[in-house]
Formats: C-alpha cells, sequence, structure tokens
C-alpha cells in the first residue's frame, strides 16, 4: 500500500518496495517483502507487530546497519541504499541513535564510559553526566554493566543513544525489559526528546498498548505492512496501561 | 586516553597470562633476531678492522726451501700486489713448571718492526730490540696460560737444538683468530702457542741464510675473489722449490672457521627468529580471532554508534601492536644482552685485539618492525572474518557452528569404545581446525629445535669419540723433526712407560685424477696398526691393505673417485715422481682429508726402505711413568710435536662441553617458550570459548579436575602430534646444518640416537603439564554460575 504523499521537506527517511532476504545455508528466510514506508521529520513512530514480523529488520536498515535484497531507501533527497560504507558510517555517526533491543552495553566500560563510547564520535555531543542524569543514573555512573540491571542498563543505552545529539532516535523495544514504572518513564523520555528537541522517533514494540502515545502507527504482519493507523491526538504515557 | 583505549587496557589486563605467553615467544624471535644479527656484525667488523690492521695475506704457499732472491718473479705477476717470506717450522716448547712438551708454531718476523703482510699486533711488551738475537714475541693467548710475561725466559727446540729466548712481548694476529694445532679440533692455548722470532736469527737457527719456506702474497683486489689462475702461475714458478700446499685466504684455516661461524650467524640471525615469529603469528591469530569473535556484539555496536571499519580494526590492532612493540621492546634488550653474552664466549673462542658488542640502531629497528608485522600479520587475519561483517549481522550472536560429525565419528568400533570424554576431545580438536593447526606447528617447530640442538650435541660426542676413541687410539703421539730408518720407533719403544709403539710416515703429495688435483698426504701405517685405525662408514674398522690407499670419503669426493679406482700420486719430497695407486678402501671420519697406506708401501713409493716421520705411543697411565716419560721428551731435541689424547680430550671437554651446557640451556629454554606458550594460548582460548558446555559439564557433577583432564588431554595430543611431526623436521635441519659446515677440514655426523627424540618427547609432555598448571588453575577459579547465566 502506498501512503498519501506529504510534503517533501517533512520526509527524513523512505523505504521504497524493500524486501529483505536472509540467506542461512539453503534456507532463504523472507523478512521483509515489498515495505514501502515514509518515516516524517520530527514525528514519534511506533512500529508494532508479532515476534518475527521484521520490526527489527526494518530498524537495522532505517539505521544503517543492514543492507536491502530489493528496492530502495532514501535518506533525505539521498539515496541510502547506494551509500558506501564510509557515508553509511557518516550517516550513522551524525544521525542515528540506536537503543538496541539487548542494550549491548561494552561489558568492560563504566556506565559514563559507555556513555563516552558514544559522545567521542560526535562533532556536537551532550554533557555525558547530563545524559546520564536525562536517565535518571548519574549516581550509578561509574558501575559496570554487570554492576546494573536490566533496566538501568537499558538507561545506559538510552543515554549513549541519546548523548551524541542525534536527530533520529531507533528504539528497538526500549521498555521490553522494564518494569511498567521505569518503562513509563523511558516513554515519558522519548515524548519529551521528540516534543522538546524535535527529535524524530521510531520505536518498536510488540505491546500494541504503547502505540497511544504515537504520532503515527505502523503494523507490520509476516514481514508486510499491513497498516499504518494517524494518531491526531497522542495520549500521554503517563495515561497508558499495560 | 580515549574510552575505547580503556576498554582495550582492560581487554588485556584480563588476558595478562595469554599475552605474556605470546609475548614471549616475540621476544625470544627478536632476541634471537638481534643476538645473532649483533653478533655477527661484531664478528664481521672485527674481522675487517683486524685484518686490514695486520694486512692479512690474501694467499700463501708453503715449500720446502727457496731462496728469497728467487721471489721477485711472483712478486711481479699480473695481480699480486704485494709479497713476504717467511721462515716458519713447528717446534716444541719447554716452560718451567710444566711437565710435558708443548707444540708451538715458529714464525719469522722483520728485525726491525715495519708493516708486513701478516702482521701482529703487541698486547704487552714491545718488539724485538737490538740488545740480543734470540728474543721472542708470544701469541698472547698461550703466554696468558702459562703466566708468561716479557722479560720471562723460554725454551724451544729450533732445528734439533734447544735455545733458550728472551720474550719480549705478546700479541696476536689475524691469521690466527681461531688458532688450531697440527689434529685439533679446538683451540687449545695450554698446548700449542705462536712464537714471533727475527728474520735474522731464525735463518741462523735454522740454516736458512737467505732462503724462506713461505710465502705470504696480497692480490689485486679484484683477483681475491677468484685467485685460483694467478695462484696457479705462482705455485708451477715455484714448483721447482718443492711447493707442499698454495693456500687463498678462503682456504686458510683460521679465516675459514670464523668466516664460517660469520655465515652461520647469518642464517641462524634468518632462520631462527622466522621459526619464533611465525608460530607467534599464528599463535596471535587464535587468540585476536578468539577475542573478535567474544566481542562480536561489541564490533557490531560500535559500528552501530558510527565507529568507521578503520576505527573499529585499528582498535583491535592496537592490542596487537602493543604485544609486537612490547615483545619487539624486550626482544631487542634481551638479544643485546645475549650478544654481549655471545660476544664473551666468542672472546674465549676466537683471538682478536678488540672483540665488542655494538648496538646497531638498524638492526635493533629492523627487529622492532618484525615483531610488529608479525603481530600485525598474526592479528589480520584473525580479525578480518568478524570486522567484515555488517553490524546488524555482527550483533546477532554467531550462527551455531556446524556441529556435524567429525570424522572419526563415522569409523564406528572406534568411536563406540570412545568415553563421553575422549568424545568431547576429539570432536573439539578436529572442530576447531585453526587451533589444531597453531597448536600442531607450534609443537613441531619447538620439537625441531629440540631435535636438532640434541643432534648437535650427539654430533659432537660422537665425532670425539669417532676421532678420540676409534680412529686415534694412541696416547701419545710423537712427530719427528726429519724422517728416520726403524731405530727411531726402538728408540721410542724403549722410552719409559711405553707399552706399544708404533711408526707413521707422512708424505706430502699431489692427488691427481684427471681434472681434478689436491694436495694433501698420505699417512702410512704397519698393516696391524691399532692405534691409528681408519673405520668405514658403518664404524667398522678397516685393515690398512698391503698396496694402495685407504682414501677419506671427503677427499674422494673432492676428487671423483670411489672405491676400486686409480689415482695419481705425485709425491712432493724426495724423488718427485707419479705413481698410479689404486683407491682400495674409502675410510669415515669428520676432520681433514687422511689418506693411509701401508708404511712399508708408502716407503718404497718415495724410494726408500722403511722411513718413519712419527711414533705412536701407548703408554702406561700410571702418573709415576708417564712423569717420567714427559721428562725424557722434553729432552728430547728431535721432535717437532708431540699430542696426547688425554690434553686433548681434557681441552675439548672443558671448553666445548662447557659451551654446549650453555647451548643446551639455551635450546631447551627457547623451545620451552614455543611449547608453552603455544599450549596455554590455545588451552586458555578453548576454555573461554567452551565456557557455556564446561559449565554445564560442571552443573552435571563434573569436578574441576575433570574438566582440566579434558582440557589437557586435548593439549597433549595436539602437542604430541605437533612433536612427532617436527621431529623429522629437526633431523632435516640437522642434515642441512651438516651440508652447510662441510668443509674439507671439519664435517659434521648427523646421528641421533633414540634419547633425542625421547628427551623431546619427554620434555614436550612436561612443557604441557607445565602449562597446564596455569589452566587448571584458571579452570579452578572460573566462575561456573555467571558463565551459565551470561548470554553468549
Ligand atoms: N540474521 C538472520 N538470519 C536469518 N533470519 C533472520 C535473521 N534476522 C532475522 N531473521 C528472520 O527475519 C524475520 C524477521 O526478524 P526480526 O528480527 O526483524 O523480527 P522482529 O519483528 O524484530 O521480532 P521480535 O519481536 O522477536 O524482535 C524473522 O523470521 C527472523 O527469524
Ligand atoms: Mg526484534
Amino acid at each position: 500500500m502506498i501512503e498519501t504523499i506529504v510534503n517533501a521537506d517533512h520526509v527524513l527517511l523512505r523505504l521504497e518496495h524493500v524486501d529483505k532476504v536472509f540467506q542461512m545455508g539453503q534456507l532463504a528466510v523472507k523478512a521483509l517483502s515489498d515495505v514501502s514506508l515514509t518515516i516524517r521529520q520530527g514525528e514519534f513512530l511506533v512500529m508494532t507487530g508479532p515476534s518475527g514480523s521484521g520490526k527489527s529488520t526494518i530498524l537495522n536498515i532505517v539505521g544503517g546497519l543492514d543492507s536491502v535484497t530489493a528496492g530502495e531507501v532514501w535518506f533525505r533527497q539521498r539515496r541510502m541504499t547506494a551509500f558506501t560504507s564510509s557515508e553509511l558510517t557518516r550517516y550513522r555517526r551524525d544521525t542515528v541513535g540506536f537503543i538496541f533491543q539487548f542494550y549491548n552495553l561494552v561489558p568492560n566500560l563504566s556506565a559514563e564510559e559507555n556513555v563516552m563510547v558514544s559522545t567521542e564520535l560526535s562533532s556536537d555531543p551532550m554533557d555525558v553526566v547530563e545524559a546520564l542524569q536525562l536517565v535518571g543514573l548519574d549516581e550509578r555512573r561509574h558501575h559496570f554493566p554487570s554492576q546494573l540491571s536490566g533496566g538501568e542498563q537499558q538507561r545506559v543505552a538510552i543515554a549513549r543513544a541519546l548523548a551524541k545529539n542525534p536527530a533520529l532516535l531507533l528504539c528497538d523495544e526500549p521498555t521490553g525489559a522494564l518494569d511498567f514504572s521505569t518503562g513509563k518513564r523511558v516513554l515519558r523520555m522519548l515524548v519529551d526528546l521528540n516534543r522538546q528537541l524535535g527529535k524524530t522517533i521510531v520505536l518498536i514494540t510488540h505491546n500494541s498498548a504503547i502505540a497511544p502515545i504515537a504520532d503515527r502507527v505502523v503494523r507490520l504482519r509476516s514481514g508486510q505492512v499491513v497498516e499504518i493507523h494517524d494518531n491526531p491526538e497522542p495520549v500521554p504515557p503517563e495515561e497508558i496501561t499495560w | 586516553m580515549s574510552v575505547l583505549d580503556r576498554k582495550l587496557r582492560r581487554d588485556m589486563m584480563s588476558s595478562w597470562v595469554l599475552l605474556l605467553a605470546i609475548t614471549s615467544i616475540i621476544t625470544v624471535g627478536v632476541a634471537e633476531y638481534v643476538a645473532f644479527g649483533s653478533a655477527y656484525a661484531n664478528l664481521t667488523e672485527a674481522k675487517r678492522r683486524y685484518y686490514a690492521q695486520c694486512r692479512m695475506a690474501d694467499f700463501s704457499i708453503d715449500l720446502k726451501k727457496v731462496p728469497t732472491a728467487e721471489l721477485a718473479p711472483v712478486a711481479e705477476l699480473p695481480g699480486v700486489a704485494a709479497v713476504r717470506s717467511r721462515i716458519r717450522f713447528n717446534a716444541t716448547v719447554a716452560l718451567e713448571g710444566v711437565p710435558r712438551p708443548l707444540n708451538g708454531m715458529v714464525l719469522s718476523l722483520p728485525d726491525r718492526r715495519e708493516p708486513v703482510i701478516d702482521d701482529i699486533v703487541l698486547r704487552s711488551g714491545g718488539y724485538f730490540t737490538d740488545r740480543r738475537q734470540n728474543e721472542v714475541i708470544v701469541n698472547d693467548r698461550f703466554a696468558r696460560t702459562h703466566n708468561l710475561q716479557p722479560g720471562d725466559w723460554i725454551h724451544l727446540v729450533l732445528n734439533n737444538r734447544r735455545q733458550e729466548l728472551f720474550v719480549v712481548g705478546t700479541a696476536v694476529s689475524s691469521e690466527f683468530v681461531y688458532l688450531l694445532g697440527p689434529g685439533a679440533i679446538i683451540p687449545d692455548p695450554e698446548h700449542y702457542g705462536v712464537f714471533y722470532i727475527k728474520q735474522t736469527y731464525a735463518e741462523d737457527v735454522f740454516d736458512f741464510d737467505g732462503a724462506a719456506n713461505q710465502l705470504l702474497g696480497l692480490l689485486a683486489p679484484e683477483l681475491r675473489e677468484r685467485p685460483g689462475g694467478v695462484l696457479q702461475r705462482a705455485e708451477r714458478m715455484l714448483s721447482p722449490y718443492g711447493v707442499f700446499i698454495t693456500t687463498p685466504l678462503v682456504d686458510q684455516a683460521s679465516n675459514k672457521y670464523l668466516s664460517q661461524e660469520i655465515d652461520g650467524l647469518r642464517m641462524f640471525a634468518v632462520f631462527m627468529p622466522t621459526i619464533f615469529l611465525t608460530v607467534a603469528a599464528l599463535v596471535l591469530n587464535v587468540l585476536l580471532s578468539r577475542l573478535a569473535e567474544q566481542q562480536r556484539t561489541v564490533v557490531g555496536t560500535l559500528k552501530a554508534i558510527g565507529y568507521s571499519d578503520p576505527q573499529v580494526f585499528f582498535h583491535f590492532l592496537k592490542f596487537a601492536l602493543a604485544i609486537g612493540i612490547l615483545g619487539g621492546l624486550l626482544g631487542c634488550v634481551l638479544g643485546y644482552y645475549l650478544a654481549a653474552l655471545m660476544n664473551i664466549a666468542y672472546r674465549g673462542t676466537f683471538e682478536f685485539p678488540e672483540l665488542n658488542n655494538h648496538f646497531y640502531l638498524g638492526l635493533h629497528s629492523t627487529g622492532m618492525l618484525i615483531s610488529v608485522l608479525c603481530a600485525v600479520l598474526g592479528s589480520i587475519h584473525g580479525t578480518r572474518a568478524v570486522l567484515k561483517l555488517r553490524p546488524a549481522e555482527a550483533m546477532r550472536p554467531k550462527p551455531p557452528r556446524q556441529g556435524g560429525a567429525v570424522l572419526l565419528e563415522h569409523v564406528g568400533w572406534f568411536w563406540t569404545r570412545l568415553s563421553s570424554g575422549w568424545r568431547m576431545v576429539l570432536r573439539s580438536i578436529v572442530r576447531s581446525r585453526m587451533r589444531t593447526a597453531a597448536g600442531v606447528f607450534a609443537a613441531a617447530m619447538g620439537a625441531a629445535v629440540l631435535v636438532a640442538g640434541f643432534m648437535m650435541i650427539e654430533a659432537t660426542v660422537y665425532l670425539i669419540d669417532f676421532q678420540f676413541r676409534w680412529i686415534q687410539r694412541s696416547d701419545i703421539e710423537l712427530t719427528l723433526k726429519d724422517e728416520r730408518g726403524i731405530d727411531a720407533l726402538a728408540e721410542a719403544a724403549r722410552l719409559p712407560g711405553v707399552d706399544r709403539a708404533e711408526p707413521t710416515l707422512n708424505v706430502a703429495c699431489t692427488f691427481i685424477n684427471g681434472l681434478h688435483r689436491k694436495k694433501g698426504g698420505i699417512t702410512g701405517l704397519t698393516h696391524d696398526a691399532r692405534l691409528t685405525v681408519p673405520h668405514d662408514r658403518a664404524a667398522r674398522p678397516i685393515r690398512i691393505p698391503s698396496a694402495g690407499l685407504v682414501m677419506s670419503r671427503k677427499l674422494a669426493e673432492i676428487l671423483h673417485l670411489k672405491r676400486g679406482d686409480t689415482v695419481l700420486v705425485q709425491t712432493i719430497k724426495g724423488l718427485r715422481r707419479t705413481y698410479r695407486v689404486p683407491v682400495v678402501e674409502i675410510a669415515d671420519g669428520y676432520l681433514g682429508t687422511a689418506v693411509y697406506a701401508d708404511i712399508n708401501y708408502l716407503s718404497r713409493l718415495i724410494g726408500e726402505e722403511l722411513a718413519v716421520s712419527g711414533v705412536q705411543l701407548a703408554t702406561d697411565r700410571k702418573a709415576k711413568h708417564t712423569a717420567a716419560l714427559w721428562r725424557e721428551l722434553k729432552r728430547l731435541p728431535a721432535l717437532e710435536a708431540v699430542n696426547s689424547r688425554a690434553d686433548m680430550i681434557e681441552s675439548i671437554n672443558e671448553t666445548l662441553i662447557k659451551h654446549m651446557n650453555i647451548f643446551i640451556g639455551m635450546i631447551v629454554i627457547f623451545a620451552g617458550v614455543i611449547f608453552f606458550g603455544s599450549i596455554l594460548n590455545a588451552s586458555l582460548v578453548s576454555l573461554a570459548e567452551r565456557t557455556r558446555e564446561l559449565a554445564t559439564l560442571r552443573v552435571l557433577g563434573y569436578g574441576p579436575w575433570q574438566i582440566g583432564s579434558l582440557m589437557l588431554r586435548e593439549s597433549l595430543i595436539v602437542t604430541l602430534i605437533g612433536t612427532v611431526l617436527g621431529m623429522p623436521i629437526g633431523y632435516m635441519l640437522t642434515v642441512g646444518m651438516a651440508r652447510m659446515y662441510d668443509s674439507e677440514m671439519f664435517r659434521f655426523p648427523v646421528v641421533s640416537s633414540p634419547g633425542t627424540y625421547i628427551w623431546t618427547i619427554m620434555l614436550a609432555v612436561a612443557f604441557a603439564l607445565v602449562a597446564h598448571l596455569v589452566v587448571q588453575r584458571t579452570i579452578h577459579r572460573m566462575d561456573w554460575l555467571e558463565a551459565l547465566q551470561a548470554k553468549e
């Protein structure tokens, strides 16, 4: 299905007829088939769908971590599918902040150092302590990942993504491992970033209860976009429940 | 320091044991490079300076006697830059307080100091004075061994007369950097010296007025490499004066040994480090593959955050660079001190006016560079696989290894009989192919180094045995000044304490077989000689045939002769006739190029009834008889040289065996570093890779020792396979080395007893066990619960 075209200036990313096939020996797994999708500048987009429906795969492609098998991806006016590996690196460095489903902290670096891993790359980074304050972990900044709970680790990962001040935040199940209230705090933070700082946010969740906080909701099933739903009046995270 | 560098530092600290193991292999490799390279440069430079300082002769021609006036045409030969003649004789030396007569070479030098070919460098005292004729300059090492000083008197038997000489100085000369007495295999400064006397005095005592018996010459630079033509012409010119032998510099004994040592160092400087650094690169490859694999997710994350491939690669490279730089630095320092040690050893073997260990910036830099290069090469391969993954791929756990059946599992009857432990061990060995290959290679190299080292020792022991127990069996060998009749034998037999006396006759001659010619000599022995017994290849004694020659294999090769061929023999002394003589037997031996014949047969060849030029004695070895015999011999003027087997063996034991123990020690330590480093690496990497599997075993009730036994079995199998494969390599190395050192003077036997191989295996196992101690400690300290909970 083709969406209604919005003002091209507001389009940050566009996927056109994207296929993704994983080759595992003899077996080919089609993770995405004919996905077309637009991500608008400054919007809060939520992607939902059952496990294995291709959410992470889309996020990886959008974040420049993986290639497509067929189709095109556009970043603003530029064709991302034609990016060289150094252009991709630059794109990841300057534009994207990634919050991984499994945190992916560097085990032998402290919380603070894990954040520094990304600030050291950025031309316009946030203060490391400030970033940790945002996620409420400035007190724990000298602790190593093994000394932090899953939720705390996820918050460090968020701080790491925020700290380099990216225009686009890609969050893969940021609340999946968190308890209800912590999850809500993380969501509040993301909403604030979106509303106050104008960050574009793509958030994956299989928890459809979260969907109402988004400007738009994309539903996936078996590697296909089955529904795109505009949400003119997003609900504040505090008001949702699961 | 950037955060990534902090991470790196922590990575390194958490695997310091492994780093140490690999670094030590690199260190040894670089140290060998620097040590052998420095020793090479030290010796080459010392040799060059010394040869220039002494105006080292490019050739020498030994003759019976030539009027010096007749030498002018030789000096004018095109290509001959300068010549000098001198008088050269062997003499026995009697020293106060030394029971036995000693041997020496007497050489004439101009009465007044002037620069000459084969000059001396004074070490103490001064040159000849006008105060007396009978002054002597003694070679420094002999003087020091016997505590002789300028102002002392010594006695030399010169031309059958006992002469008293006044020591004016001690000196060294470039012709005797490696001073070997006749029949000796190592320098023996206690029993052999060089004595320089005034030219006029020499002419006087040897009845050599205006004559000489040795010509020394310098060649034009362009002829030094191929002096053959000009020397042939010189020899032809001088042939009326009885040319014994013409020796170009390359064949000059001292130069040859020194050059051989230098060449050997150059080869070792390339060869040994190559072995060590190759092992190090392989071991590093295994470690870094593991490290990169282990940090797959981190690699993916870093890339996702925006680190470029080169940045991530450089991060891992730094790990290798740190090892390379550390190993290089330690290697340079260790190499410098090893070179200093070698220098001390060389000062004991070679006599230079000055032999110093220098610091060679170029060499150290190259060593450093090689070390870093080796580390980088070792790491590139290991990390590439992970680095080239797209970040999304890298962040996903590695797809499970194809856990298919290993080949062995298809051998049903075998596999079903194995315990589950052995199955795990074998699977692990077969599946981690790279690690197993690296381990086998390292063990093979370690074993090759051990086998080659042990075989060197065996060769030396065998050679000494062969020469001094099988061939030369006389206790004392007398060389007579002139040829005598049978009466000389009777005289010698009457000396105190002599059980048996056998005559020998040495005849200098030229062997000719078609285009191949060679100057040499024939030794006449009685047909039932028991004190010199040539042996064949299978170490069986050869009986001296009543006619014909027993020729050493080396000479037969040079002349392209085989058993049953005939050879032309042209005698140099006496009636200079040519005979065609059959080669009846080929004898083996490792020193020189001896040729034997029946003494009666040989006497007839030179036209005499029975000539005797030496006597070999078997003596009663009781102290009082020996003392009496020495006393008597010291008094006999007609002797040119006296050699005692016991003294020779003792001097060999003192120097050679001492050096050898140091050598063994080094070889074992070096090989140990290879074994230890590679085994430790393989085991710890395997342990890290299989933490989960092993943790599961712990939960099932396996104890730490049982887990350890799995690891130990694995490393023992790999080590033993490598060791067994390395043995023939070591053998082949020895064969190669024997080829390289093969010369007319000296060859070294390729012998290997079971002991060599047993020791190699025992050491390999010992190293594996020691390495396992560290592994076992790691196993005991491991936090299994955490290992089980951690996600891969
Ligand atoms: N590297 C890979 N190799 C093979 N198949 C893959 C790979 N990555 C993903 N897949 C497959 O592609 C499909 C989509 O995977 P994806 O990770 O995008 O799902 P998801 O929607 O994120 O699921 P979840 O909610 O469980 O995270 C799945 O069927 C998955 O098995
Ligand atoms: Mg997912």
